[in-house]
């Protein structure tokens, strides 16, 4: 069906978008790719291998949430949080204000894991269910409007079997989708691969996956960045390079579509 | 160097060209490429009051600045060097952004676009690249004229005018050239 204005013609698909609430997540360009951003309440999958910029990508999304009146949490369970804060420091998104007012709030899990009596290297079904409990409390405590699980790869290493993994990683798609947040999870995913996750199972209870991999030109690797899948709103699909630096974080710009001659040959 | 008459006749004729159409082309011999690029920064001095964005390929900004001492002092004039980190050379100067390696074009695009960034609408703005014969050293001709075409319709929707310099003896370049609006071709002792 179609609503003919005086200046366009547009679907009512295309205006439901429009008047879809999104998340803006800060980056310009990305949220232009989105329609304005993520779909609030959404559960986004943010993959990439090693030093692909999920961490980067995860905290500029919550501090810049955070200038916005949005409460922010950042659970790690691979870094410290001293790592962490100092790796944030040069960059012109992080302000200490924040993180000292409680709008962005830093929790290591592995610290949570240690108080609850856990074992800190193998969770036990009770253990991972307990721990989402917490998780859910703090969020809930906070009134957290964002938050960020860094990496659930890393949660669910914790865990014995790929059963187990398979049912965590469901009851945490219940748990997140119940929650009034709009939440990143970080997945880790060996390099030069196009896959999702380290379990193929993770992709299953996200609501949109952004791929950051690298394409090599002449020996160099430049990073990009892909929305693969958001749900709910039209998103592009193209695939972008990508700067990170400390005075403006994340960017994006269109990828050049000519193929280098070498690096075809070399694939 | 040439001989003053000369340099004066080249920086005239850039000025003219450079007002007229949003892109030039400059084609140089290469023995000529410094008096080239002596006449286009005493056109940028000559005019404070407007946003350059120089990207070299061919020459790190440090040997620029120390051939060019008065470059560097002003803030008009915003450096991207393709070339120096992937010669290995670590210097910093505030002026400059460096790019990690002349394949990165697209970091380059952006850098040159941020330049412009917050610049009013009613100060004219130019972007300098030197030169793409030395970008066509590390990437194929394909890409390269891929980046300026996207670059040019960047560069048209906010009215800021290209200057890309060429050397003679490149034998790829007639292509890229061409894509420009107007061509000067400087040889030895003229100007065409």
């Amino acid at each position: 069906m179609y609503i003919n204005t005086k200046r366009d013609v547009r679907s009512v698909e295309e205006i439901d978008m429009i008047n879809k609430e999104v998340c803006s997540t800060g980056i310009r360009e990305l949220d232009f790719q989105m329609s304005g951003g993520i779909p609030l309440g959404s559960t986004v999958l943010v993959t990439g291998c090693s030093g692909s910029g999920k961490t980067t990508l995860c905290m500029q999304y919550l501090f810049n949430g955070a200038q916005n009146d949005d409460h922010g949490v950042f659970f790690t369970i691979t870094e410290p949080l001293f790592k962490l804060t100092k790796n944030l420091e040069g960059f012109s998104f992080y302000d200490k204000k924040l993180i000292e007012s409680g709008m962005v709030n830093i929790i290591d899990l592995r610290i949570i894991s240690e108080r609850l009596g856990l074992d800190a290297e193998k969770y036990t079904v009770e253990d991972a269910g307990a721990l989402l409990d917490i998780l859910k409390d703090i969020a809930d405590e906070l009134n957290v409007k964002r938050l960020v699980i860094d990496s659930i790869t890393a949660l669910c290493y914790r865990l014995q079997s790929r059963e187990m993994i398979r049912d965590f990683i469901f009851k945490l798609g219940t748990s997140l989708a119940a929650m009034n947040c709009t939440t990143l999870l970080t997945s880790e995913v060996p390099p030069q691969t196009y896959k999702f996750s380290q379990y193929e199972i993770e992709e299953f209870i996200s609501d949109g996956i952004i791929f950051l991999g690298d394409i090599e030109r002449r020996g160099d690797l430049i990073r990009t960045l892909q929305v693969v899948k958001m749900r709910g709103i039209a998103h592009s699909r193209a695939k972008f390079a990508m700067n990170i630096s400390a005075e403006r974080g994340l960017e994006l710009v269109p990828l050049l579509k000519t193929s280098d001659v070498e690096s075809l040959l070399r694939r | 160097m040439m001989v003053d008459a000369i340099i004066e006749g080249i920086k005239d004729r850039v000025a003219v060209a450079i007002k007229v159409n949003q892109s030039v082309g400059i084609q140089v011999p290469e023995n000529r490429h410094t008096d080239l690029l002596e006449t286009l920064f005493n056109f940028m001095l000559s005019n404070p009051n407007d946003t350059w964005a120089f990207v070299t390929a061919s020459d790190t900004y440090d040997h620029i600045s120390k051939t060019f001492k008065e470059v560097s002092e002003h803030t008009n004039i915003k450096f991207i060097d393709c070339i120096s980190r992937a010669a290995g050379i670590s210097e910093f100067h505030d002026n400059c952004i460096y790019i990690e390696s002349p394949t990165m074009l697209e970091i380059a695009g952006l850098e040159i676009m941020n330049t412009f960034q917050g610049v009013e609408d009613e100060v004219d703005k130019y972007i300098v690249i030197d030169s793409l014969s030395a970008l066509m050293i590390y990437n194929d001709s394909e890409i390269i004229r891929e980046f300026v075409s996207i670059l040019m319709s960047r560069a048209r929707s906010q009215n800021i005018h290209i200057i890309s310099i060429l050397m003679e003896e490149e034998v790829d370049s007639n292509k890229l050239i061409q894509m420009n609006d107007k061509i000067v071709v400087l040889r030895d002792s003229f100007i065409e």
